[in-house]
């Protein structure tokens, strides 16, 4: 009796479960008691003190935190759509290439070699005002106004979402030169048999064929996007006066530097909504996509 | 080439160049020692980082080393930010069991009771040797929780040539009214620093615009209007008139163009740089920066001038204070030696060998000493910078205050501080909303 129960499939797969319960389950249900608490790292008895729902009801009623959430909507929008423009088209002129596409691919690659912090402090002295190369080289052509790209409302955001483009395109690109490589000759070649543009090859034949990879590539840079925050906290912290601040920067800044752990932990779990979201749609979509070109 | 000069005066500042004296191993200015024989003892640390620390620790450490036969293991080095984190990290994990870590008067209470009072620990002669404001400054809940090894507050650098100019003489009392010398109250920075202004060459003068450095401006911008940050029942009192005017100087100087535009973005390093690139014409700074300020990598060298921080319009100076420590944790196994440790960081000869950069020392006869040094060495304007120094540390001198909730505090009101200056909210709009926060903040901690 001993021996069939050990030969059973939920021993087969115990040692798995154990492992995501430590890892995953545990610190998950752990971390979401403690939003119901007042728990602040530096009194750990504070674990203890449970205060139901109020840190929920806090958050919102914060006029500041549901401005927050909506930039980090409007930053991952800009942030996914601008990535895979631009990555579709690197991975379309890559995929044209017939000599030296290999040094190409590990070129592109760069940028996502490098730590998200290298990449803010890269930026954040390009951006700097007084001695960074962007306003100097302006003054170059004559331009005599320090402009202040990490400082000024619009251009504060559009300067991060720079760098974090600049970082992360190559993912959209490898991706979707992948899926270019796996797209079969034969019916492209028989639309322009048949006189089609090379736009009309692009929209009927190569698109559908990319689209289950496109929505991969957006469901994974959404989730990574979502909780941005090496970039923005070295380049500006999510200041000044709140200006770049999105979800993980005000998390982080109340989680850490005010050691209110029970609050930052019930931010969190409402970020996480929003990767959710995302996440549902974009696989929304691919399951779209992909019964479209009949798999 | 402006550009080239820049990074020139950026790149030498990573390589700071400090005091050329060698310590005195035999250590003869110190009445009490605390060697030991540490043999078999590793004591693990946490420090304070950066390039203005690692002098005092290259030199110390392998002589504490080689005279106790301990030895040290740094388990982390990071800015004091950064260190304040990890710490409150271990806090919640209860992973106590290192010896040693850097502190800082204002961070020292949210630590709780996880430092040791060095009274008994340390003896009383040696404390006897610091300073009894800045001992003072280190108790919390009538505990000795650290060890002051060189104190902060700030006064005002200035470029010297811009005030013996006769055409700024002329011209600047033609336009104010009064003569042009170095100022003696903060609306006469302002008019002075309007004048001097041109964007994007050259900025009349600085501040600090981020996270604690424009909380602790503000708060000291405050005290010199007037106005207080709580009242004696803990409930906020900066949004009132003397808090009004505070803000509004940093709002004037910045719609005036006369601070440079990312000064919002900027902290400590970013004003000592922007300074010594001599694009600047006054910078509120501490004594840390002076040898640097006149020294060959700087584009000011020879034409720098000290004096007091300015008065507000209550009659009192700015004078922002802190001072850097170092902390014994209760867990530590071994105490003498972690005593033993933090004496040496902070005993005179160390004290001596920051004072030579600037640093403020916490004992009284290492002031005497190192003015004498300066002096017999010809340095007249090191000897002066000690000697401003002094002066603003006996007179001027004030902490925020000592209370767990500083950094809390902080956060909540520098982005509303930004958003006034930035003019994306009234000043009286922004400051009602940070007093109306921390009055929720305050009653949560149980005040």
């Amino acid at each position: 009796m001993k021996f069939k129960f050990l030969k059973s499939p939920i021993m087969l797969i115990m040692p798995a479960i154990i492992a995501i319960s430590i890892v995953v389950i545990i610190p998950l249900i752990f971390s979401f008691y403690t939003s119901f608490t007042s728990y602040k790292l530096t009194r750990p008895d504070s674990l203890f003190n449970f205060v139901g729902l109020r840190n929920y009801e806090r958050i919102f009623s914060n006029s500041e935190w549901w401005w927050t959430y909506l930039r980090t909507i409007l930053f991952l929008t800009i942030a996914l759509n601008v990535e895979l423009l631009l990555g579709l088209g690197i991975a379309l002129l890559i995929n044209k290439i017939t000599w030296g596409q290999r040094t190409l691919r590990t070129i592109m690659m760069f940028p996502m070699m490098f730590s998200p912090i290298l990449v803010g402090f890269q930026w954040k002295y390009i951006f700097n005002d007084n001695i960074g190369l962007l306003n100097n080289f302006l003054y170059l052509f004559g331009y005599e106004s320090a402009i202040a790209w990490l400082i000024d409302q619009k251009l504060a955001m559009g300067s991060i979402l720079a760098a974090e483009i600049w970082a992360n395109t190559a993912i959209f690109s490898i991706l979707l030169l992948a899926g270019l490589m796996g797209i079969p000759k034969d019916p492209i070649e028989a639309a322009r048999v048949d006189g089609c543009s090379s736009w009309q090859v692009f929209k009927h034949i190569t698109l559908p064929f990319l689209m289950p990879f496109i929505f991969i590539a957006l469901t994974i840079r959404s989730l990574d996007v979502g909780r941005a925050y090496d970039i923005v906290h070295i380049m500006t912290g999510g200041g000044p006066a709140m200006r770049t601040e999105l979800t993980w920067t005000t998390i982080a800044r109340i989680g850490y530097k005010d050691a209110n752990m029970g609050m930052a932990n019930a931010m969190s779990y409402l970020s996480i909504i929003l990767s959710i979201a995302f996440t549902y749609y974009f696989f929304t979509k691919l399951k779209a996509s992909r019964q479209e070109l009949g798999q | 080439m402006k550009l080239v000069n820049k990074l020139l005066v950026l790149i030498s500042a990573i390589s700071f160049s400090f005091s050329a004296y060698a310590v005195d191993k035999s250590f003869p200015n110190d009445k009490v020692t605390m060697w030991g024989d540490f043999s078999g003892v590793t004591l693990q640390v946490k420090l304070i980082g950066g390039a203005p620390y690692e002098p005092l620790y290259q030199e110390m450490i392998p002589i504490w080393e080689e005279k106790t036969g301990g030895k040290v293991e740094i388990l982390s080095k990071k800015s004091h930010f950064e260190l304040d984190k990890e710490i409150k990290q271990d806090i919640a994990a209860g992973d106590l069991g290192w010896c040693v870590g850097s502190n800082h008067t204002s961070f020292a209470p949210q630590y709780g009771d996880i430092y040791a009072d060095l009274n008994g620990i340390v003896s009383a002669e040696y404390l006897a040797e610091f300073t009894p404001l800045i001992l003072e400054h280190s108790t919390y809940n009538n505990k000795l929780v650290q060890l002051p090894q060189h104190s902060d507050v700030s006064n005002l650098f200035y470029i010297k040539s811009l005030y013996e100019d006769n055409d700024n003489k002329k011209n600047f009392k033609s336009e104010y009214g009064y003569d042009l010398t170095p100022p003696e109250t903060w609306a006469q920075v302002k008019d002075q620093s309007i004048f001097f202004a041109d964007p994007p060459n050259f900025y009349g003068t600085q501040y600090v615009g981020k996270e604690e450095a424009i909380t602790g401006r503000f708060y000291e911008m405050l005290i010199a209007e007037g106005g207080s940050l709580f009242d004696d029942n803990w409930n906020p009192t900066f949004n009132d008139e003397a808090g009004q005017r505070a803000l509004q100087w940093f709002k004037d100087l910045y719609d005036a163009k006369a601070v440079p535009a990312g000064v919002m973005n900027y902290l400590w390093d970013e004003t000592g740089l922007g300074f010594a690139s001599g694009t600047v014409a006054m910078n509120l700074d501490w004594g840390g920066w002076a040898a640097f300020f006149n020294g060959a990598d700087s584009k000011i060298s020879g034409d720098v001038g000290v004096i007091r921080a300015p008065l507000g319009s209550g009659g009192k100076r700015t004078g922002w204070s802190g001072s850097h420590t170092y902390s014994i944790t209760n867990e530590c196994p071994n105490k003498e030696a972690a005593a033993s440790f933090i004496w040496i960081l902070t005993n005179h000869e160390a004290q001596m060998h920051e004072a030579r950069t600037g640093k403020l020392p916490t004992m009284p006869k290492v002031w005497d000493a190192i003015a004498k040094e300066m002096n017999d060495t010809g340095n007249v304007f090191m000897a002066e910078v000690f000697s401003t120094f002094k002066t603003s540390m006996a007179e001027d001198a004030v902490t925020p205050p000592l209370i767990p909730e500083w950094i809390p505090f902080s956060n909540i009101i520098f982005p509303e501080l930004q958003k006034a200056i930035l003019g994306d909210k009234s000043i009286k709009e922004a400051l009602d909303y940070a007093a109306k926060e921390t009055a929720y903040m305050m009653e949560d901690a149980g005040y």
